[in-house]
């Protein structure tokens, strides 16, 4: 017996088609994962089958959903399905709920659309609600407001409104995508137990095949609209036959051939650093407090070293990195590149930070859109006393760009010319012009596709072999950094809370953060690399 | 909450005192002799020595300043030297046409902008939007004091439904004394409209693109209940303080309005008093503006509260 | 760019409108159909004919040639409010979003909420008290207030802008607040400030033809639209095209900068559809 069937839907936008031909089943009780890189049509199928399409969107063929062709329904059967037959959860918590109305209010207005029963029914029925997804009344009253959850919380208000009408069929698109990685190893426990406990069926849509991959019973690979391949899971991991469904794996579980030693000598060393900020002040006469966002950081990196600093969103890590690169101003202890303080004197030492330059995770935000790539490229020359003038800055432009895979000509294009990857390429480029010892890569393949992550690591282990780099590579992302470093840093809280030898962290853990951490890094199956 | 207003009442009291003494300085003090200059080029030693007196010119400026906040404070604005009455009355006499005045064009204002900014916005992009949004573009364009000419010349001097200009009078009752600022009110409030119309729309269709609108009507909820359940509150924030600003465009507009219609009000005082010289009045006048206008942005500043959770702090 | 801008109505008809606007008072300079000087008593208060297309005022001047004198004054005092607005409003926005949260930011943030306290007829007011009634003052009130209106266009926009990566990326590079304030949060905020421009450019218009009105702006003999309707205004029912004309130079300068500017914005940045306050 099927649930949601979707047969040949064809979609497009404005006479601009999104999907071909798309076909597959969803079972009560079962999780179906549906995963493609970004423009695959992934999350326009999603919101197809809630047809909560963008205007001027058009959908043909069949998706029978409780024995409902939701294609043909008018948009009052619709409302009458949305949230009592179906549910949907989305990416971004933290603005996915209403900031001005309680979160009590807001999971009672789902009964209250549905059904005829009084306020205070409704909201009975919402405390339970909230309290199966783990919000209990007594730590979280219903007259809550959204601003005063975290991320995850809010992603909980989320799913409880999405089945407090306990629906046949709930839609998650990337629910945990923003969410810090052990936050969203609990989420996706508690979406299983919400699908074993009332044998619904969940249409999962994410990017991550690892992700989908621990939670699905089928699996649905998408790209540029289509389905590739689909299956049940794990044994499609065993035999995938289309040639795209088996470079998304390789891709996932990239390793890049590094060839390089780090030698002894130490580049950077970092000695009891603290960095504390101050906060707003209590009231209008009280003091301003501090907050320590970096707590006694000591750790060196050796010339040649890839080192890895891993933690979750808020634990200190990019002011950690604005403190390495010079910008801000530590409250205690020392940092040194090669012997030479990043700081003098109140003063950011130019000599030492011409010798790091830094890449960003977001390849549009990382670019003045206003310049050219030359000048784009360029502008780290500023940190020189005599910057290259005339033929030889052509040449050194000309150099960084092609170093990174890309052609001199492209010197005179605009950034909105170029593709996220391509982007990052000229983000590398802008960090190799003044040929720096160390780079500071900061989250700076987490926005990229995965096929698109995989060809910047190999060309930023290609670099480090060629230009004998030293990188620190910082991520929320464990699977990435256990591929890429020797040595790995674990922050949490401001802390340094475990280093050592990245085989060795990952294959026996000693902080207890530490694994909970890895514990809660979705993996992809094993099996044999063919 | 009480925090937060507490904070924002320090706030204002801190404008309202800055403003004063911008005020002060501007008018007491950059000139040189107030007194000097109110009396012309060919005052009398003795009557230049007893106005310097009566204004309490022969202190310091700080000894000045402060006699003149504390009269304030206590209901005392001085004597106009003009009219030789203190200038607490002639302002509260005015006041009763100036303040309706405001607070009647605000309240036409809003009455027109709600229904016809929701309406346009519900039915984005369709002749209904295209309507509003023609007419909304020619009301924020006409100056309202040609406006104002154009319905006394239409409903005053073609149609007689009403006189041309003055006030009725609050003794006659209240009917004649509206009707004699209906006129006025509907010309100061056009423009307001038009705009307060604009960006309830532009609010409005900003808050239905939001993520959370989406999660609404995931939870089957319809447009329209989506609109005014959750876009219409979220979409106050910005429409308050446009209301709270309109409100000193309003007391502005008002004193050139007045002039259109010969009403009695503070602008005809105000320019009354500019030609007679009288430094008093306008000092007094300007103040009492201000003031209205600081206390009206706190309102809405507290109204912001009311609205958003957000600024109340955690509990 | 010019092809899109070719194909947006609001923006074709706007240009339009300010053109023949902008056009007529610089033509004035060299040639007007009568001399604005000249009275000519016995063909006063005439409505519009061939010898005086848009009628002749109270002195028997031609109205069209008014109009278009009036438009110099118009013009002249809302530019340079503008240029007074922007001058000192942009600055100081650049430097309160460099420096957020500094006493500099408060200063000048709270410095600009007292100013937006003061409307600009009120300013003018005070101006005219104490100096006496002139063009100049216009000019002046109108200016003070644009100032509040820029700096905070400019610093909520630059607020964000410095939160890029770019930005940061340029610190990298070593460079300090000015120098990227003037790379890399200037350019990106100029479409803003173009739009805002053409908007208070219109605003300044409506305001300089308010205080002209009430005689707080230019003085005769200089022509001026306000002025004129304020003439008009004791013989409206004698002469209503001494109203009607320079009303409508005023409300289509206006609309035509309104439409131009919404025009713009919408040529800017296809994404935004903000209407304006």
């Amino acid at each position: 017996m099927t649930l949601l069937q979707i047969e040949g839907l064809n979609l497009a936008i404005h006479d601009y088609p999104i999907l071909h031909d798309v076909s597959f089943t969803v079972a009560p009780g079962q999780i179906v994962g549906v995963i493609g890189e970004s423009g695959s049509g992934k999350s326009m199928t999603a919101l197809a089958v809630m047809r909560l399409l963008p205007d001027g969107a058009r959908a043909t063929g069949r998706v029978i959903l409780d024995g409902q062709d939701v294609v043909h329904l008018s948009e009052p059967e619709l409302c009458g399905m949305r949230g009592r037959v179906m549910g949907m959860v989305f990416q971004e918590p933290m603005t996915a709920l209403n900031p001005i109305q309680s979160i009590g209010d807001q999971v009672a207005e789902t009964i209250l659309v549905h059904e005829r029963v009084s306020r205070a029914e409704a909201m009975e029925r919402a405390r339970v609600a909230l309290a199966r997804v783990e919000l209990p009344e007594d730590r979280f009253p219903l007259t809550r407001y959204p601003h005063e959850l975290s991320g995850g919380q809010r992603q909980r208000v989320v799913i409880a409104m999405a089945i407090a009408l306990r629906p046949k069929l709930l839609i998650a698109d990337e629910p945990t995508t923003a969410l810090d990685v052990t936050t969203q190893a609990q989420i996706l426990i508690l979406l299983k137990r919400l699908v074993q406990e009332d044998g619904m069926g969940l249409l999962m849509i994410s990017h991550d095949l690892a992700v989908v991959a621990d939670m699905a019973d089928h699996l649905v690979i998408m790209r540029h609209g289509r389905v590739v391949e689909a299956g049940p899971s794990p044994a499609l991991f065993h035999r995938m036959q289309h040639p795209y469904s088996k470079a998304l794996l390789a891709a996932s579980t990239h390793q890049p051939d590094r060839a390089a030693q780090p030698q002894d000598t130490p580049l950077l060393q970092v000695q009891g650093v603290i960095r504390d900020y101050a906060t707003a002040r209590r009231g209008i006469w009280g003091k301003p407090g501090t907050f320590r966002a970096v707590d006694d950081v000591s750790f060196q990196i050796r010339r040649g070293e890839s080192l890895g600093l891993v933690g979750e969103s808020g634990c200190g890590k990019s002011t950690l990195t604005r403190a390495i690169l010079g910008l801000e101003e530590v409250q205690g202890g020392t940092i040194q590149l090669d012997g030479q303080p990043v700081f003098t004197g109140h003063k950011p030492n130019r000599a030492v930070r011409r010798r790091m330059q830094v890449v960003f995770q977001d390849p549009y935000g990382s670019f003045n859109p206003r310049h050219r790539v030359d000048r784009l490229v360029s502008e780290p020359f500023h940190l020189l006393d005599t910057p290259p003038q005339g033929t030889a800055r052509d040449a050194a432009i000309a150099e960084a760009l092609e170093s990174v895979g890309l052609t001199p000509e492209d010197r005179h294009k605009y950034i909105h010319e170029f593709s996220g990857g391509q982007r990052q390429r000229i983000a590398i480029a802008r960090a190799l012009i003044i040929k720096p010892d160390l780079i500071i890569l900061d989250e700076a393949v987490s926005a990229l596709d995965v096929s698109i992550r995989a060809q910047i690591l190999d060309l930023l282990a290609d670099l480090g072999d060629r230009l004998g780099l030293t990188y620190l590579f910082i991520s929320h992302d464990l699977s990435v950094v256990k591929q890429v470093t020797d040595r790995v840093l674990v922050m949490q809280a401001g802390k340094i809370v475990e280093q050592g030898v990245t085989a060795d962290v990952f294959a026996a853990p000693s902080h207890p953060y530490t694994r909970q951490l890895l514990a809660a890094t979705p993996r992809l199956p094993e099996f044999e690399n063919t | 909450m009480l925090r937060y207003v507490l904070k924002r009442l320090v706030s204002l009291v801190i404008s309202l005192a800055v403003a004063s003494l911008v005020i002060f300085l501007a008018i007491e003090v950059v000139p040189g002799d107030p007194a000097a200059y109110m009396l012309g080029m060919n005052a009398q030693a003795d009557t230049l020595a007893a106005l310097r007196e009566q204004l309490g010119l022969n202190g310091t400026i700080l000894e000045r300043y402060l006699s003149w906040v504390g009269g304030m404070l206590t209901g005392d604005f001085g004597t106009s030297y003009t009219y030789r009455t203190p200038v607490a009355e002639m302002i509260s006499e005015r006041l009763w046409i100036s303040l309706p005045l405001a607070l009647y064009a605000l309240t036409l204002s809003t009455l027109i902008a709600f229904p016809a900014g929701v309406w346009a916005a519900s039915r984005r992009g369709s002749a209904v939007d295209m309507g509003v949004m023609g007419v909304t573009q020619l009301g924020v364009a006409i100056p309202n004091f040609w406006f104002a000419m154009l319905m006394v010349l239409v409903f005053a001097i073609n149609l007689r439904w009403f006189s041309a200009g003055g006030f009725a009078g609050w003794e006659q009752g209240i009917w004649p004394a509206m009707k004699s600022l209906t006129l006025p009110a509907i010309a100061l409030a056009l423009p307001q409209a038009s705009i307060l119309t604009r960006v309830m729309r532009s609010s409005l269709l900003d808050t239905l693109s939001e993520d959370f609108i989406r999660t609404a009507r995931a939870k089957g909820l319809t447009r329209r209940q989506v609109l005014w359940r959750h876009a219409l509150r979220n979409a106050m924030i910005p429409v308050l303080t446009i209301i709270g600003m309109q409100f000193s465009f309003l007391m502005a507009g008002a004193i050139i309005i007045e002039n259109v219609f010969f009403l009695p009000g503070l602008g005809r005082l105000v320019f009354q008093a500019i030609s007679a010289r009288d430094l008093i009045v306008v000092e007094s006048v300007v103040m009492l503006l201000v003031f209205a206008v600081i206390v009206v942005n706190f309102a809405v500043d507290v109204a912001y509260a009311a609205v958003d959770p957000r600024l109340r702090g955690r509990r | 760019m010019i092809r899109a801008a070719l194909t947006n109505r609001a923006l074709v008809i706007g240009l339009a409108l300010s053109l023949i606007f902008v056009g007529a008072a610089l033509i004035s300079f060299i040639w007007v159909p009568q001399d604005v000087g000249a009275m000519d008593i016995p063909n006063k208060m005439k409505p519009p004919s061939a010898a005086h297309p848009l009628g002749t005022d109270h002195f028997g001047r031609d109205i069209l040639s008014m109009i278009m004198v009036g438009a110099r004054t118009s013009i002249a005092v809302a530019v340079v409010a503008v240029v007074i607005g922007m001058g000192l409003g942009v600055p100081l926005g650049l430097a309160a979003a460099a420096r957020r949260g500094s006493l500099l930011d408060e200063v000048i943030m709270r410095g600009n909420d007292l100013v937006f306290a003061f409307p600009s007829l009120l300013i003018a007011i005070m101006i005219t008290a104490v100096f006496g009634p002139s063009a100049l003052n216009a000019i002046i009130a109108i200016g003070i207030f644009n100032i509040p209106v820029f700096a905070r266009l400019t610093r909520g926009a630059a607020l964000s802008l410095w939160t890029r990566d770019y930005v940061l990326a340029a610190r990298v590079a070593g460079k300090g607040a000015v120098r990227i304030s003037a790379e890399h949060i200037l350019p990106n905020v100029t479409n803003l400030l173009i739009v805002q421009g053409t908007i208070q450019f219109s605003l300044g218009i409506l305001a300089e033809a308010a205080l002209s009105y009430v005689g707080l702006g230019a003085q005769p003999p200089i022509p001026s639209w306000g002025r004129m309707l304020a003439d008009s205004q004791t013989m409206i029912s004698l002469a209503p095209h001494m109203a009607i004309f320079p009303g409508m130079a005023i409300l289509l300068t206006v609309l035509g900068l309104n439409l131009m500017g919404d025009g713009l914005r919408d040529l800017f940045d296809p994404r935004i559809r903000r209407d304006r306050r």
